[in-house]
């Protein structure tokens, strides 16, 4: 596989997985930026321990997500139910604070990085069919896993108190529990994601953690469609593959793209290209089609 | 009710015309084909039950609230889908429901906020309100969530007098307040159409009401029910049984 | 005690530029209805454009400032019908989407900022703005000119906002939106158009910030608007959003404690540490130490 290649379907992956992890929240409101930091901390806990003390890559990565989730449950203790700025601002607080920490800290490398990661397998090639093997089994968990959530009580109470929070707490939903379990969801996964984020290029360094992932991830997010799982999914390898094909003039002035399309979304189409109701009236054609296979 | 008389009977152009209007939330119709009539100097008063359509009327006179069909014409001017400011400007103005005042500035603030528009006047308009209000010039610096219900009350009609209105609509004066207070409310609203401006009320109240007004419409889940004098209304029998709990 | 004093000076300068940043930024969240999270961006955008501007015009700088204050305003002016438009499009206001219009419009800042100026490095600002020597020198404590600038001007500043706040027209319609947008209309207050008043006073308030900061960094470069932006919405949230008084405690409280921090810790921790605390507390207390005025 081309090397190109493994870097788009990789990158894909774990834009998916992260925008996710910002719909996941989203869905109660919740702009959950956290899990920028979590990636950071799970990543560099895991590159620490594999290169320094040697410890397996399964078991590293596993690390990863308990750190992530850890972390996520103790913070959701008292953000649980904050509104949705006092979320973005301690998200903010905690990228912070994890960068200037990973700054200072010469055992993982301090502003330089952390490179020389072993490969897992052995050789490149094994490398990367395990990361990408891994990163697509995660789409497709995570998936059917919001999928449930989506179609459960659970997810109809966090619609619920994403149009109405007051509304949603008189019918007696526990906003703060529901809060607890999405955003420990979200930051377990990107504690994992971070893990396989810095072993997909075999290195750590500071500048791959910058608040420009907060814009990927949102643009992906937002464009695509925050109401439905399948924005994300969608808009993900669109969003970051075109601009691939632009002459690097241009391609340099990726988040200003980002950031346009962003507003003429908002301004525009307000919920996204991918919303419930085109979900809902693709399901509709795809069940015609199928009785009429079936009849014929 | 001799001033009543010379009114109608003089058959002025009406101040405030309302025609066939209907208004809508979503799929609801809060008001269906309303027409009525207010002559300059008048007293006239809504009455009707909760959610009969009284405050949805009045903030569409106003333009808060945009009707989907109908008319509304202001000394012969159409003013429905006029900006609410201009309204206001142009003599208009609401005494809303549950008195709102703005609880957290002064007693002056909020009567300057009143003369928004009108701000070359303020003085005299501030001396002939403190002149009504006696009580309002004694607590104009206080904060007004210090005031009570009927100090409230006097605050937002004075607010109102501030705009210089030609017409003055009062929501619900009576709401939440006691008898006594009440009656006080009233005796300002009788006192205010003699100094020459023209009340529209809107009251659960209705025999207080009646009894202040000069004529009245009775509003019925959007429609217009019943309208005549005040006199006409106090003895019919409907009205009676319905409103006047007798 | 002499580090002590001379950070305590310099906590107060910095200090008073967060407090005129969360004041534009609670002025736009009370009356225009946003949160204009990237509104200090905005700022550091007429950083550079000062710069720009001294920089063509041979460090004339009357010039200079007038640039800065009016493409604060000019710009403010461009976003505002977005925002509008946004808050429209689900029929009553949904601030949350005006927080990440304003964020798209950060990332588009920075963004323009690392490529289009100074291929990216970072500026600095000439002499003639900065001030070249000391005021005066007393063992470790050493007053600039920009600080003396910075506190007066912010002073200054300061207490013509809150006097056109308390004490004209247009103010009263300000604090009569804020408390009750519903009620302001009735009363015959143009909400669209104090909006935009609103949009113009913090573009004006922006403008004279970039200034202040000019003086007291001497330089800028594309990640302070980001850095900056986080921290004002950090205090505002502290201090309780919307709050005004809470905002000028808070401000200058953070200014402060960076300050000291810089005076006694080595290392590049004073960000940090200023994020900790305000962790702490917007943690424990989400509604922040004044209350919401929102």
């Amino acid at each position: 596989m081309p090397l190109s290649l493994y870097y788009y379907l990789s990158i894909t992956a774990v834009n998916i997985l992260m925008s996710w992890a910002l719909y996941v929240p989203y869905r109660m409101t919740q702009l959950h930026f956290i899990t920028i930091a979590n990636m950071m901390i799970s990543g560099y806990l895991a590159g620490y321990l594999v290169l320094h003390v040697h410890v397996p890559f399964v078991c590293a990565l596993l690390i990863g997500f308990v750190v992530g989730g850890i972390i996520g449950y103790v913070v959701s203790l008292f953000i649980g139910d904050a509104p949705t700025f006092a979320v973005v601002i301690v998200g903010f607080t905690f990228i912070y604070i994890t960068r200037t920490i990973v700054e200072n800290l010469s055992i993982v490398g301090g502003t330089m990085g952390m490179f020389g990661l072993p490969n897992i397998g052995g050789n490149p090639v094994a490398h990367r069919w395990i990361i990408l093997g891994i990163l697509y089994g995660l789409v497709v968990l995570c998936g059917f896993l919001i999928y449930r959530f989506d179609h459960s009580s659970i997810g109809r109470a966090a619609s619920a108190i994403f149009v109405d929070k007051e509304l949603a707490s008189s019918l007696g939903i526990d906003i703060k529990k529901l809060g607890m379990l999405v955003q420990t969801f979200s930051c377990t996964l990107a504690g994992g994601v971070g893990v396989l984020y810095g072993f997909i290029y075999k290195s750590f360094h500071l500048d791959f953690f910058g608040f420009a992932l907060i814009g990927v991830y949102m643009t992906v997010l937002f464009v695509g469609g925050y109401s439905t799982q399948w924005g994300p999914l969608i808009a993900a390898p669109i969003l970051y593959g075109v601009p691939l094909f632009f002459p690097p003039a241009v391609q340099s002035w990726r988040i200003v793209i980002y950031g346009v399309m962003l507003i003429l979304v908002l301004v525009l189409k307000p919920e996204g290209f991918i919303t419930r109701k085109s979900v809902y009236s693709i399901g509709l054609a795809l069940s015609r089609k199928r009785e009429k296979v079936i009849r014929s | 009710m001799e001033l009543n008389r010379t009114l109608v009977d003089e058959k002025k152009t009406p101040m405030l015309r309302v025609e066939e209007l209907s208004v809508s939330y979503g799929q609801i119709h809060a008001l269906e084909k309303v027409s009525i009539e207010v002559y300059p100097h008048e007293i006239v008063v809504l009455i009707g039950a909760n959610g009969a359509g009284k405050t949805t009327l009045l903030s569409s006179i106003l333009g808060v609230k945009a009707p989907t069909s109908g008319n509304v014409f202001f000394e012969g001017k159409k003013i429905d889908r006029v900006p609410v400011d201009r309204n206001v400007r142009e003599g208009i103005c609401l005494v809303p429901e549950g008195r709102g005042v703005f609880a957290s500035m002064s007693v002056l603030d909020n009567l300057l906020l009143g003369a928004h528009h009108n701000l070359v006047n303020k003085d005299k308009n501030l001396a002939r309100v403190y002149e009504w209000f006696p009580i309002l010039k004694k607590r104009k610096d206080q904060v007004a969530k210090t005031l009570s219900g009927g100090e409230r009350q006097m605050l937002a009609i004075a607010r109102a007098l501030m705009s210089a209105p030609k017409l003055i609509m009062v929501d619900e004066p009576s709401i939440g307040l006691a008898p006594i207070i009440v009656n006080d409310i009233f005796d300002i609203l009788v006192m205010l159409n003699k100094e020459g401006y023209t009340v529209l009320l809107s009251e659960q109240n209705a025999f207080k009401a009646l009894k202040c007004a000069h004529r009245g419409y009775v509003l019925e889940t959007g429609t217009i029910a019943l309208s005549g004098t005040s006199s006409l209304l106090l003895n019919d029998p409907g009205v009676k049984a319905a409103y006047l709990g007798a | 005690m002499q580090v002590f004093i001379a950070q305590i000076l310099n906590g107060l300068s910095i200090g008073s530029v967060y407090v005129l940043l969360v004041t534009g930024f609670n002025l736009l969240l009370l009356v225009a209805m946003i949160i204009h999270f990237s509104y200090p961006q905005v700022v550091v955008f007429s950083m550079y454009i000062i710069w720009l501007v001294l920089k063509m015009t041979n460090n004339n700088l009357l010039l200079g400032i007038l640039a800065g204050v009016s493409s604060a305003v000019l710009f403010n002016f461009i976003s505002a019908p977005l925002f509008q438009k946004i808050m429209k499009n689900r029929e009553e206001v949904d601030i949350n989407a005006t927080m990440v219009l304003s964020m798209a419009i950060g990332w588009i800042i920075t963004d323009v900022l690392s490529h289009a100026f100074n291929n990216g490095l970072p500026i600095q600002f000439p002499e003639e703005i900065t001030g070249s020597r000391p005021l005066f020198r007393i063992g470790l404590i050493s007053i600039l000119p920009g600080q003396v600038w910075a506190l007066s001007i912010g002073i200054i500043v300061v207490s013509g906002f809150f006097i056109l706040l308390y004490k004209t027209k247009a103010g009263r319609a300000f604090r009569a939106i804020a408390e009750d947008p519903a009620g302001a209309r009735l009363v015959g207050i143009p909400l669209v158009k104090t909006g935009f008043q609103s949009y113009a006073l913090s573009g004006v308030l922006g403008g004279l910030t970039a200034v202040l900061l000019a003086m007291l960094f001497h330089s800028a470069s594309p990640g302070l608007g980001e850095q900056v932006s986080h921290k004002v919405l950090a205090v505002s949230i502290v201090a309780g959003l919307g709050n005004l008084t809470g905002g000028l405690v808070v401000g200058l409280a953070l200014g402060i404690l960076e300050a000291l921090v810089q005076g006694y810790i080595s290392g590049n921790w004073s960000n940090a540490i200023a994020f900790v605390v305000m962790l702490i507390v917007i943690m424990v207390k989400p509604k922040g130490l004044f209350g919401m005025k929102v």
